[in-house]
This record gives C-alpha cells, structure tokens and sequence, in this order.
C-alpha cells in the first residue's frame, strides 16, 4: 500500500473518531470530547492533506476530475471550514456534530467508487478549471458550516427546556449562532456565484456559449436562487429562529446534489466537477 | 388615477414578498423543466414572462437599494454630524456611567470596550465612533443593477449573435457570410452587411502538442480582411479561442478533404471543388461524404450526384486517424437520378478517370479538413463586464460589514452618560446585545453586591 493510500484512510479514520466523539460529547453532555473531536478532525485534515498533495505530484493535477477526487476536495474544503471555525470560536466545536457525518459519509463514499485517475485532457487544461473549481469546493465549505451551525441551531431550540438544552449550552447564543449560519450562507452564496460567473466564462471560452441549460448549469443556478431566497427571507422579509434553519438546512444536500449528483441523475456530457472520469 | 396607479404598480414590484415568490418560481420552473428534460421550457412564454417580471422587479428594488445607500453613505460620510444631544433623546441608547469616571476616561474606556466588541473605533474629539468605510453601503445596489444589466444583455446579445459552423479544408478561405456555414443559428437582428472579412484554415497538426500538452489535432486559423491581409493567425485549439474583434473561432471537429478536378469533354477543366469527408462507425470503410456534389450534364439538367469518400484500413482500435492509409485514396461513387450506382471506383492522387456523365475526374489531393465553429457575439465583453461586477457588488455586499456608531459622554453636576447613536445596517459578527453588553461592563459603577 502506498502512503498516499494509507493516509486517506488514516484520515477516513480520524474523521469517523471525531464524528463519533462529536456525538458522544453532545449526546453525553461532555465539552471536553467535543472539543477534543475538533483535534481529531484537524489531525484527520493533516493526513487527507497528505494523501491528497502526494496524489497531485502524481497524477500531475489537482483533486478536479473524477468522483474520487472531486469528493474528497469537498470533503477537505468542509473539514478545514470546521476546524478552522472552531479553532477561532471553540464554543462551535458542537456544530461538528452536524458537518463531522457530512464529511464521514462523503469521504466514505468517494473512496469506495472507483479511484482510479482521470487523465487531464486538453478540454480540460484551463485556468479556468483551477478557479472554478475551487470556489465550488469553498462554496461547499461554507454551505456545510451553514448547515452544522443550522442543525445544532433547531437542536436546542427544540430542547429549551430539556435534557438537550444543558448538553448544548456551550453553543454560542441562538441570536448569534444563527449569524453565523446567515454569514456562511453570505459566504458560501458568493463562492457559489464566482463559481458560475467563471463557470459560464470558461463554457464560452472553450464552447463559444456560455450557457445552455444543461443539467449542471440549471442545478447549480437552481441552488443559487435557493440561497438567494433564503437571503431574502431573512434580509428582506426577516424571517428569523427554526424556519430559517430549517431552510439552511433543507438547502445544503442540493448544493451536494448539483456538485456531485447531476452525473448520476442525468445524461449529460458536461458531467461537472463530480464527473465519473467523463471527459466534457 | 394614472399616478396613483403607477405608484402602485411600483410598490408591488418592489415588494419584497413579490421578489422572493419570483425567484422561488423560477427555481421550480428550472427544476421541473431539468427533471422532466424539457428543455423547450427556459424559452418558453411563461418563462420569458417570468424573467422579465423579475428583471423588472429587481430593477425596482434596485433603484430602492441605491437611495438606501445614498442615505446610508451620507451618515457614514458626515459621522459626527449625528452626534446624539443630550437635550433632544436623539440616542438610540444611554449608559449610566460610574461617577467617579470623568469625560477622558469614559472614551477611554468605550474605545477599548468597542474594541473589544470587535469594532475598529476611533476617538474623535469628545467622541468615540466606528464606522464602516462609505463604500460599503454600494455593494447590494452594485449587484442588483448589475443583475438587471445581465437579464438585459443577455437577450439582447442574442438579438445580434451568431453561432455557427464552418467546413475549412487546408488551404481554403471562405468569406464569412451565411453561405460559408454548414450550420448557422443568428438572431432576428443580424446584419452581415458589414462582414467582409475572411477565414482561412492554413494548416492541420495532426498531433499537436503546445505547452506540454498534447492537443489533438488542431488547425491553424487566420482572419483576413476584406483585401486578404492577415488580422489575427493561431493554433486553435480547446481553450486557446482565436479572437479579433467580436468574432471568436473555435475548434469544433476535424475530417478529411478531398480535391478533384473535373473536365468537359473535350478536356478542359470546368471545375475544380473540394468535398469534405467526415470519420463515420456506421458508414461502409469509415468516412462519409458530408455533401454530394450534384454533376450536371451538357444540356445543364442535373442528372447524377457525386458521393466521395476516403476508405479507411479495416483495422480495429486507435481511432480513425490511426486507419489512415499511409497513401489515402478516395472513393468515387455517382448515382443516378433513381439512385442507381453508375460508377464507383477508387481513385489514387493524380490519377484520372472517366466520368459516366462525360469528361473526366481527376483526384488531386486527400488532406484534412477543419470544422471550426465561429461565434460573433458583440454582447459578451458587456457580458463579462456585468458579471464582473455582480461578482464585486456580491462581494462587497455579502462580505464588508455595514454599521455605524458614535457615542459621547454627556456630563452634569449628578451624573456622567454615554450617549450612543446606532445602525448595524449589516453585521453578522456582532449583534446589538454584545456591543451595549461590552459597553456597559467597561463603564457601569459596580452594583452593590459586585463591589
Ligand atoms: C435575480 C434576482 C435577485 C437576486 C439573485 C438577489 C440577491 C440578493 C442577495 C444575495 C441579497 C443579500 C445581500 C444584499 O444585501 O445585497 C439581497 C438582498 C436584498 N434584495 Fe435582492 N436579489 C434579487 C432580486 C431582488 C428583488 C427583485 C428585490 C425587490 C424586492 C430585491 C430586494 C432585496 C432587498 C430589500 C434586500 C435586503 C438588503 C438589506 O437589507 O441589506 N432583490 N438580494
């Protein structure tokens, strides 16, 4: 077995340990454990790095092409949000309990496809691709972190009184936990837009159009417009507490759905970032 | 009633209930369509309707937003203009500060409080403030004009655009006109009138290789003016779009050319043409003609049609270009008016042979072909423009924070306050609570039972 190998599931490990401590610390109410997670997750971060740098002296490219890669891109963008966040604000490490599976279940299954490289073709060498790319993986990131603060937001607004709500009063207050969740929207609804604004430019760069409505373009602008209504309800129409988390929420698995999922569903030669080793 | 009618009208489309109901449609209509494939449905009526209602609508609150923000960039130009008076209760709040603090002190203290709070506030005179930089306030009326500029354009550009393809042999050039193109989509208000510049495809790379790449076959393209002088020349090939003005020629597709010479009966030349040849699986050794070349006999009365093509080597694996004879020949094959084959025969370069219809043909060459794809689109510089200024507006707006306060202590014989004014227009890293909370820790007489 390689290193690179070996180091991908060393972190597949080190990231199922600190879903399971994030678990463990809320469900039993130990603050320390979930903060411990947070090390575990960011020791996990350092050997995906690995694995993932040592795969792009190989392979020669970046984590853009095929499921294998693309998923663990992600999978990294999200982890390094989280610990990065909860270095910052250690009273979050708790909102791991709702990115931390995210992450797991992704990785998990990224390397049970195929993992074999996708050659760089021409169409592909760009640097269109490397921006691209990028600002949907840090998009993602920022959607995930959405979500976990989200999650943990509804957790304890349906256990105020209960046993739930002294397992999470660590938590930052609700007022400021759902600025945040607001703030990685923000965030993740301008990653997403330099996402598609680069996407169209490199379609018309390489394609002479720069939109067509195919099954990814119409997702990932249907995505979009999801976020901007959720921005909407709050800015505009001040929608506040369990109704705006629950959108956050409900949003996150489309933008994962538009990211990776499209391939699946659909029959179409632009297969995106998530392609299965499909060429444009 | 007209006015009062209009005024109307704006404040629905300005309704912020109505803004959010169109996009949640247009993200179902999207939906729908994807899901059941109808791709007929982003140019269908009620979708036109529904962008256009949307565009409308954020061109409404755009204009909202930038009277918003002309207010807002005033407060945060003229600061200390809003600084609160203890006479009028102008404060949005007041904290009953520890006696024993006086004037300096309880600057002092704010500013580090504010400091603490996460506000980079600075100390003006007899006032503590912190504001956000003027500009700030820009970002959301940036992004919605710059996304009513896009729904515009868009359609608009389409009005004007063409897109199309265009068959080049090596060593050909065709005007660019509608007559050069094999496939041609143009908008309503597409004028060639003006066009007179010229395509040529000067060679063919059958391997190319650029930057460390390997690129596939690629040609070399030039754009000629009217008079034939060179305006732009390069390899084409994905990603590396030859560009001049508001063209833009792409490499769409490749195959093989064949020249022939064809010559009356009496041995004179009449024409000499070049039919384009495409790689094919379904067609019998593996090319096919894209056109037939239509033979008309003496009379002018069309009679046979002229179908060349370039047989491949039977073998398996390594694409076409690898089934390239080392020598190609073509396939001659006319037909007759009822498609019977009157002739049929293969035909090496140089060599001539006797026509059914009269006179010969003589094959002059088998070489390449490239397909490339033009697009004059004069909309997409405005385009690139708009979105990069959405992408600037967004990011301003998503991610500079928007706030304003300036406090001051008010001091009498009894008592010392801070007066505090406050817009936290946009601030997702501190609320309201945290800054009057940091405020009054730092400058509240301890109570009682603290002490
Ligand atoms: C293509 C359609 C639109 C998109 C993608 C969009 C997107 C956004 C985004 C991302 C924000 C949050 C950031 C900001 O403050 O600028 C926002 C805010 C806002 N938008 Fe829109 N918008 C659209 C159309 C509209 C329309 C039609 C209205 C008219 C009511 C509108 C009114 C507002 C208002 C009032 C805010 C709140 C600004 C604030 O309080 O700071 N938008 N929009």
């Amino acid at each position: 077995m390689t290193l690179e190998v070996i180091a991908i599931w060393m972190a597949l490990l080190l990231y199922a340990a600190s879903t399971a401590m994030s678990v463990i610390g809320v469900v039993f109410a130990r603050d320390k454990l979930a903060a411990r997670a947070v090390a575990v997750a960011g020791a996990g971060l350092a050997c995906q790095t690995l694995s993932l740098g040592l795969r792009w002296v190989r392979v020669g490219h970046g984590p853009y092409l095929g499921f294998y890669e693309v998923a663990g891109a992600l999978v990294f963008c999200t982890v390094a949000a989280f610990v990065l966040v909860a270095f910052r604000r250690p009273r979050l490490a708790s909102a791991g309990i709702g990115i931390m599976p995210v992450a797991l279940l992704l990785l998990g299954g990224s390397m049970l496809a195929q993992s074999s490289e996708v050659a760089m073709t021409a169409k592909l060498t760009s640097f269109w691709l490397f921006v691209h790319v990028a600002f949907a993986n840090m998009a993602f990131g920022a959607f995930a972190l959405s979500f976990g603060c989200a999650i943990a937001f509804v957790a304890r607004a349906r256990s105020r009184t209960g046993a739930w709500a002294k397992r999470l009063e660590k938590l930052p207050a609700q007022e400021a936990l759902e600025n945040l969740t607001v703030r990685y929207v923000l965030v993740g609804f301008f990653f997403w837009g330099i996402m598609i604004v680069t996407g169209a430019i490199w379609a018309n760069e390489a394609w002479g159009r720069y939109w067509g409505w195919d099954p990814i373009e119409t997702w990932s602008l249907i995505v979009w417009i999801i976020y901007a209504v959720y921005l909407h309800a709050r800015f505009a129409l001040r929608w506040s507490g369990e109704k705006l988390a629950w959108f956050a929420i409900v949003a996150m698995p489309l933008a994962l759905f538009a990211l990776i999922g499209i391939p699946a569903a659909f029959d179409t030669p632009h297969a995106g970032i998530g392609g299965y080793g499909r060429d444009l | 009633m007209t006015a009062g009618f209009l005024k109307r009208c704006t404040g629905l489309l300005a309704s912020p209930r109505l803004a959010t109901l169109l996009l949640a449609a247009f993200g179902a209509w999207a939906a729908l369509a994807s899901i059941v494939g109808a791709q007929h449905a982003f140019t269908s009526p009620p979708f036109l309707v529904l962008v256009s209602m949307l565009a409308v609508s954020t061109g409404v609150c755009a204009w909202q937003r930038t009277r918003v923000a002309v207010r807002r960039a005033g407060m945060l130009k003229r600061v200390r203009e809003l600084l609160p008076d203890a006479g009028e209760a102008q404060w949005d709040f007041a904290i009953e500060c520890d006696p024993s603090l006086d004037t300096a002190a309880v600057l002092d203290i704010a500013e580090a409080a504010l400091a603490r709070a996460g506000l980079a506030a600075r100390r003006d005179g007899t006032c503590v403030c912190a504001a956000s930089p003027a500009w700030s306030v820009w970002g959301s009326p940036v992004f919605h004009w710059a996304l009513v500029a896009a729904i515009v354009v868009i359609p608009l550009g389409g009005l004007v655009r063409s897109s199309g393809q265009m068959g080049l042999a090596v060593g050909q050039t065709a005007p660019d006109q509608p007559s050069s193109y094999g496939v041609l989509d143009q908008g309503p208000l597409r004028d060639w009138g003006d066009v007179t510049r010229q395509i040529r495809v000067d060679e063919f790379d059958v391997n190319c290789s650029a930057g460390g790449v390997d690129r596939g076959p690629t040609p070399t393209v030039s754009v000629l003016d009217a008079d034939g002088e060179v305006i732009a020349s390069q390899l084409v090939y994905p990603n590396k779009t030859l560009k001049t003005g508001s063209l833009a020629v792409y490499p769409a597709d490749y195959g093989l050319a064949t020249t022939v010479e064809l010559t009356d009966a009496s041995g004179t030349e009449t024409k000499r043409v070049r039919q384009l040849v495409d790689f094919s699986g379904s067609a019998e050794g593996g090319t096919a003609p894209m056109s037939a070349l239509v033979l008309e006999d003496a009379n002018g009365e069309t009679e046979y049609r002229m179908l060349v093509s370039v047989p491949l080597d039977p073998a398996e694996g390594g694409g076409y270009l690898a089934r390239l004879p080392e020598a190609p020949r073509a396939r001659i094959k006319v037909e007759n008016a009822s498609g019977g084959t009157a002739f049929d025969e293969e035909v090496r370069p140089g060599e001539t042979v006797a026509l059914p219809v009269g006179g010969t043909l003589r094959l002059l060459d088998v070489g390449y072909y490239a397909r490339l794809q033009l697009v004059d689109d004069p909309s997409i510089p405005v385009l690139y423009l708009v979105l990069a200024l959405a992408v600037v507006g967004l990011g301003v707006t998503t991610l500079a924070e928007q706030m304003l306060l300036v406090a001051s202590p008010v001091e009498t014989a009894e008592r010392i306050r801070l007066l505090a004014r406050l817009r936290l227009w946009r601030t997702l890293s501190v609320s309201r609570a945290e800054i009057e909370a940091e405020l009054r820790a730092g400058l509240q007489a301890p109570s009682a039972e603290e002490a």
